[in-house]
């Protein structure tokens, strides 16, 4: 915003902020990429196939809900940081594989395992999928970590930017 | 079901149906006559406000008088769609209250509409959980219970049922996108909350659909299955819409200049946007006046004062285009 009447601040970027924003962005994201490849593109997985408890339908329509609001949110709130130039790029890189990470292994555990919501893939045995799914989503996970530890460590370093 | 059950007789369907293309028909009219008052008068109107209300009434008057494509539940799906969704939302962007107030003359018109969009009771249906409730509670109640089969034997109960979801509709776009002035802002938070859960409802609803019909009908499972798939994904268009609505509405405020010792638009005292610019005070104003104060806002000169009535113009830092 050009605004003559406002004072020209310095730009001072948000890491936290940052982080937790693209970590917004990442998880949905991930339930996005999930939705559309595995449910649309693969059709691994079914629209509904009657055998999902009623609480496991409420919370599939809550997540999917709250997955379509997290990116649009997570979409506005960057910009916001873009434009007041507060965007801390290291923790967002972080942020984004925290975000796509922490979905996956959460989608892997609680949806497919505890509230059995589906599986993977049907008509084969489930656990090399499983498997691959739920290391897949540590491996991002711990990728995000590192990235956000050293993130924090250099701007210790360097703190006044 | 044969398409004879979805449609009974010529008599109460086709005359409820006529009557509400008739009224939104009526309504574009007169939303494109005010318009063009405010433009003879030489007030700013953007012209997208015309475009998507004027899109709203031809799709309620479409969905109210053709037959949608596919199948009869998918036929079913489709109208609701458009007409408990789509068509509210294009409604209430096109800001109908808000031209209203700026269009009519002084008179008892003009100062009953304020008068009820501020009542109580009024106040209580805006509150955006109370919204989506009588919202998805209606559609729940007619999908989950005996009421859709009752609704192709009654065509009387079939028009009250589909004045009901064009109503609800509009109701629950309204209070979520409050983008028309009314009694109390409500905050981002609970509005966001409201359509979250909203969402979440039409979400289980559309998937309930798919394994299970509603009560007492027996359409086919391949017209049950797109149905409830198109039910699903089409609600997650209108829903993605009106998030961006709320975040576009956030992002224009946010870090806007501020007042002295507030934190932001949002702290401001309610009713505030009425006190800033009457809004029977539309008189044309001397040029000077009118870039001395808006300069003395920080606005861009060369803008009318009564552009930015009702809304948080002056503060947000944004071009005005109330």
């Amino acid at each position: 915003m050009n605004d003559p009447e406002r004072p020209l601040r310095r730009p001072r970027p948000e890491p936290r902020r940052s982080l937790a924003v693209c970590a917004l962005i990442g998880a949905a994201l991930m339930a996005a990429v999930d939705e559309i490849v595995f449910h649309q593109l693969l059709a691994w997985h079914h629209f509904y196939d009657r055998s999902t408890t009623d609480i496991g339908l409420l919370s599939d329509g809550l997540l999917h809900t709250a997955e379509l609001l997290a990116l649009v949110a997570g979409f506005f709130l960057y910009a916001d940081l873009r434009r007041r130039r507060a965007l801390a790029a290291a923790h967002a890189r972080a942020g984004l594989f925290i975000g796509l990470g922490a979905f996956q292994l959460f989608d892997g555990v609680v949806d497919h395992k505890l509230l059995r919501l589906h599986q993977i893939r049907y008509g084969t045995d489930v656990t090399p999928y499983d498997w691959a799914w739920n290391l897949g989503g540590l491996a991002l996970l711990l990728i995000g970590c590192t990235l956000a530890l050293r993130a924090a460590r250099r701007s210790r370093a360097e703190p006044t930017t | 079901m044969t398409p004879e059950h979805i449609h009974p007789g010529p008599a109460w369907h086709d005359l409820a149906g006529w009557c509400v293309t008739a009224g939104a028909l009526l309504a574009c009219a007169a939303y494109l006559l005010a318009a063009r008052r405010l433009g003879r008068r030489g007030d700013a109107w953007p012209w997208p406000r015309d475009a998507v209300f004027t899109t709203g009434c031809l799709a309620v008057a479409w969905a109210m008088t053709a037959e949608p494509p596919g199948g009869p539940f998918t036929s079913h799906v489709t109208r609701h769609l458009v007409v408990g969704m789509a068509a509210p939302l294009l409604l209430v962007l096109g800001r109908p209250l808000t031209l209203a107030l700026r269009a009519l003359p002084p008179g008892p018109l003009r100062r009953a509409l304020p008068a009820a969009a501020h009542a109580r009771p009024v106040a209580v249906l805006l509150l955006p959980p109370v919204a989506a409730v009588v919202d998805l509670g209606g559609l729940w109640l007619l999908h989950r219970t005996g009421l859709f089969a009752a609704t192709h034997r009654q065509p009387l109960l079939n028009a009250v049922t589909q004045a009901h979801v064009l109503a609800a509709g509009l109701l629950f776009t309204f209070a979520v996108c409050q983008l028309d002035p009314v009694r109390r802002r409500r905050s981002l938070a609970l509005r966001g909350s409201a359509l979250l859960a909203a969402g979440a409802a039409h979400a289980v609803l559309a998937k309930g659909l798919y394994g299970a019909p509603p009560p007492g009908t027996d359409f086919t499972a391949a017209d049950l299955r797109t149905g409830a798939q198109l039910m699903y994904y089409g609600g997650d268009l209108v829903e993605i819409a009106l998030a961006v609505t709320l975040a576009v509405q956030w992002y224009a405020r946010r870090h806007a200049p501020r007042p002295t010792g507030r934190r932001g638009p949002e702290h401001r005292p309610p009713g505030h946007a009425h006190r800033r610019a009457r809004p029977g005070s539309h008189r044309v104003r001397p040029v000077q006046a009118q870039e001395g104060r808006l300069r003395a806002c920080g606005h861009p000169p060369g803008r009318r004062l009564s552009d930015r009535w009702p809304a948080e113009g002056c503060r947000t830092g944004r071009p005005c285009s109330v």
